[in-house]
């Protein structure tokens, strides 16, 4: 089948090949200058990126007045202890061989495992369960195969866990007063010496168990189990998450249980017990459930990024605060806070500052909103006075002017700037003058909130 | 300068399939030959009372041979092999992965030197392969058989995992090597195999090769050896096949042309499937041409993923009549998958991660289209999630089928290995356990 594949010719007498007609199509394109087709086919109908030579070598190389040969010697290794005289090529310069050992000698490089002696072995390094044969065993491995103690383990020919031999090895290493005194020659100072990592972190054979056995716990869970887990993760979050929102928190702990290689030692009921005992800071005055529920749940999305910039932060409370006004105030909460003179983003973003930002933007937008409610309630109120006889009060230019006041004040006092010409004039009915917060012109007017009224 | 350094060794490959041969510093073997002999016995052609008409291709015939040694005619190399002679038994030197007939292997050696690569062997050394489980008397009985007879200079012997895992550049991975008589798996740490996460299963190309033949016949299908038949032009442009008849051939000739044929289906026609395999899905499946060097055309259907997903299901092997000698294996042998994942939980913890993200293809049978995709999919699925598996091999169907030979032309070429062999003064010294410190 292959054979009539590659002849082109049809499978079934049927079947006509169309290929052939398209080949001899697209070799005539492609017929580049300077060289020939099939050159230039050979380099797979792409010019090369990058010269492979550079043409500066072939102008510039001079005949040198050495002779070069190269030649097939024999040569000598220093890394090897017996005397095999294997052949290679090498360049000779005017019939003198390079002297010199084999270049590659330098790169046998190998762990110092010191040895003990026998005197020291009984004198020191006895241990009731390694015979002195297996831990001459042990150092010879060691030896053999660099420290590398999983090959170690493998090899070993009675079956000792990694562990105990990294153990074995270790403790020997501290204790043979061989070792102490070269490390003690070593160092130049005591402090080299408590420096040195054998020292620092002794080998700590249980800890290390421990630490494989839950390695091994981890990647020995099937796929529904860890399907499981995150769903139980999932669950909790969830409701840690609800909680939370009922208590109303603006600032709250990040849940450090969220991490994401967890100990499998913690038990998932543990992780809900936890999450629950989360100090939530009580708040004094029951807030209003709404506003602080979306604080909460913009700082829930928030606690989902791991890392994110304070000023990300504050536009997504700014967003979330002022998602409930439409266009039209936004646009003028930005124009008070140009009026004040103040930067629609804080320059300084630090916490403090940001929430004072948000605080202030509140505040604005409150503002806005009870002057709007104002408006209307006076609107009504003016509508359902001219049904009736308009008795004028006697206050009335006094009130106008209170109005007026009254309009102005809150603006002078927190803003100190005019607004009078987008205020239609007021006029009040009786009720009104009680229902006017006198507060901020006594109070600071940083501490109205929403909740006061 | 990079770090190579030749010597002109030789690297030899002796697999259970293929023997490999070729200098260290090349890209590819030079000398590929089957690793099976042709023998006829130079003793009377009808003394054959042992029964070496009925032999099969695994050799018994070791036991009856070191009693008449030296009187037995050995053909190596495909050349010697594709011609038909009488009586001519086709004998392999290997079984489960255990040389039991050295003289075939002495044999297979001297052509590689002396016929393919025409070296002196005495000028070289020589880096050979070797399974990753090799018994310590084996390697002895190499050593031995190689600088007494050939005296060769120097010799390493390394393992066929710890050469593909350099042949990618790495020297921790986790090796499959799905070879022709047996798959094994065997992860190599820092450049050394870890001797006890060793797994072995003796499903490989020759055993899916047999399921296809015994497969097709069941089906009704005669696949011809070359040599029993003839072509004819009967009018131009057009061939008959004529039969003609060789009385003398031996069984076990015949069954190895028959296998050289069902393995050429097996190569082309295969593919892994991306599930697993059940009769209902793939009954209605297009069937794929193919034909036969004798002109016959054959389609094959549901085989085309059935056999290939023998390695992963071995117990799909029972389902093909003919396949007898497997229910003794059957219940110890698991699918890939499952072998691949109880290898790394036989390793240290801290390793397991590394291993799992470089799980390295190679061998014949692992150029099957579509095995790499298969075998990834299904260990993500018994895997941990907290490992990345990534089942690499290399695009180039050469270079992993060769891949045990070009790691070892890459490892006896570097300048830092030319210190490690183990030469002959050090044979004469120490002997030849010797080697068991020497090539770990």
């Amino acid at each position: 089948m292959d054979a009539k594949d590659i002849l082109g010719l049809p499978k079934t007498p049927l079947s006509v090949p169309p290929e052939k007609k398209s080949q001899p199509k697209k070799d005539s394109q492609r017929k580049p200058d300077g060289i020939s087709r099939e050159v230039y086919a050979l380099t797979g109908g792409l010019a090369p990126l990058m010269p492979s030579i550079d043409s500066s070598y072939l102008k510039k190389r001079p005949p040198s007045d050495e002779k070069i040969t190269w030649q097939w010697l024999p040569f000598t290794n220093s890394a090897r202890k017996d005397t095999l005289q294997l052949y290679h090529w090498v360049r000779v310069v005017n019939g003198v061989p390079p002297t010199g050992d084999y270049s590659f000698a330098k790169y046998n490089k190998s762990i110092e495992v010191t040895k003990y002696t026998d005197e020291e072995y009984a004198k020191h390094l006895t241990d009731p369960s390694w015979t002195k044969q297996e831990t001459d065993q042990l150092f010879d491995l060691c030896e053999q195969f660099d420290l590398r103690f999983v090959i170690i383990a493998d090899r070993f020919p009675s079956s000792r866990t990694m562990e105990e031999l990294k153990d074995r090895y270790y403790s020997v290493y501290f204790l043979s007063p061989v070792c102490r005194s070269i490390l003690l020659a070593r160092a130049s100072s005591p402090a080299d010496v408590s420096g040195h990592p054998l020292v620092k972190e002794n080998y700590n054979a249980s800890q290390e168990k421990e630490r494989k056995r839950a390695l091994s716990m981890v990647l020995s869970q099937t796929k529904q189990q860890e399907k499981k887990d995150a769903e139980v993760l999932a669950e909790a979050k969830k409701i840690a998450e609800s909680r939370m929102a009922a208590k109303g928190v603006e600032e709250s702990v990040m849940p450090a249980t969220e991490n994401e290689f967890p100990e499998t030692t913690i038990d998932h009921n543990d992780t809900l017990v936890s999450l629950s005992n989360v100090r939530l800071a009580p708040v004094a005055a029951p807030p209003s459930t709404l506003v602080i529920a979306d604080t909460s749940s913009t700082l829930a999305s928030l606690r989902m990024l791991p890392v994110y910039l304070r000023t990300y932060a504050l536009e997504q409370m700014v967003q979330q605060a002022s998602s409930s006004a439409g266009l039209r105030t936004i646009k003028r909460v930005e124009q008070t806070l140009q009026d004040l003179g103040i930067n629609l983003k804080p320059r300084v973003p630090t916490k403090a500052v940001c929430a004072e930002h948000l605080e202030l933007r509140k505040e604005i937008l409150t503002l806005l909103n009870l002057q709007k409610q104002l408006q209307y309630k006076e609107a009504e109120g003016s509508s359902l006075r001219e049904g009736t006889t308009y008795s004028e009060m006697p206050g009335t230019p006094k009130r106008q002017v209170r109005d007026h006041d009254r309009t102005f004040i809150p603006d002078a006092m927190s803003f100190g700037g005019e607004r009078g010409g987008r205020k239609d004039p007021k006029r009040k009915g009786p009720g009104r003058v009680s229902e006017t917060p006198s507060s901020p012109a006594n109070k600071r007017p940083r501490k109205m909130k929403a909740s006061d009224l | 300068m990079y770090g190579g350094d030749e010597v002109s060794a030789i690297v030899l490959d002796l697999g259970s399939h293929t023997c490999k041969a070729g200098y260290a510093g090349e890209d590819a073997p030079k000398a590929v030959f089957p690793s099976v002999v042709g023998a006829i016995d130079q003793m009377e052609v009808d003394d054959n009372t042992n029964g070496e008409k009925n032999s099969s291709i695994d050799s018994k015939a070791g036991v009856k041979d070191s009693e008449r040694k030296g009187k037995r005619k050995l053909y190596v190399g495909s050349q010697s092999l594709g011609f038909r002679r009488d009586n001519m038994e086709v004998l392999s030197p290997i079984k489960d992965g255990v040389v039991m007939d050295w003289d075939i292997v002495d044999s297979i050696w001297d052509h590689a030197f002396r016929e393919c690569l025409l070296v002196d062997p005495k000028e070289h050394p020589m880096l050979l392969a070797e399974p990753s489980s090799n018994s310590q008397q084996q390697r002895e009985r190499t050593v031995e058989l190689m600088f007494e007879k050939y005296n060769v200079p120097a010799l390493f012997l390394a393992k066929n995992a710890v050469l593909t895992s350099f042949a990618s550049g790495r020297a921790t991975a986790l090796v499959v090597d799905s070879g022709g008589g047996s798959t094994t798996i065997a992860p190599v740490h820092d450049g050394y195999v870890i001797q006890k996460a060793v797994a072995s299963c003796p499903i490989g190309g020759e055993f899916l090769t047999d399921c296809l033949l015994k497969s097709l016949e069941s089906k009704g299908v005669v696949i011809k050896p070359r040599y029993s038949f003839k072509r004819k032009e009967t009018r131009p442009g057009d061939f008959q096949a004529v039969d003609v008849d060789f009385p003398n051939t031996t069984e076990s000739y015949r069954l190895y042309s028959q296998r050289v044929i069902a393995s050429d289906i097996k190569e082309c026609v295969c593919r892994a499937p991306d599930t697993p395999y059940d009769e209902a899905s793939y009954s209605n499946i297009p069937m794929t041409p193919y034909e036969l060097p004798d002109g016959q055309t054959i389609e094959i259907g549901a085989d085309r993923f059935k056999i290939p997903d023998i390695l992963f299901n071995p117990s799909l092997a029972q389902t093909i009549p003919g396949i007898e000698s497997f229910a003794e294996v059957g219940p110890n042998v698991r699918g890939l998958p499952q072998m691949v994942i109880d290898s790394i939980n036989r390793c240290d913890v801290d390793i397991r991660k590394e291993l799992f993200s470089s799980v390295l293809l190679a061998g014949g049978t692992a150029s099957m289209q579509q095995l790499k995709e298969r075998l990834e999919k299904d260990l993500l699925e018994e895997s941990p999630q907290t490992a990345r598996v990534k089942v690499l091999a290399s695009g180039n169907s050469t270079e992993r089928r060769f891949s045990v030979w070009i790691g070892g032309s890459i490892l006896a070429s570097l300048g830092s290995f030319q210190q490690m062999w183990f030469s002959k003064s050090e044979y004469e010294e120490h002997g030849a356990s010797y080697v068991q410190r020497k090539c770990p």
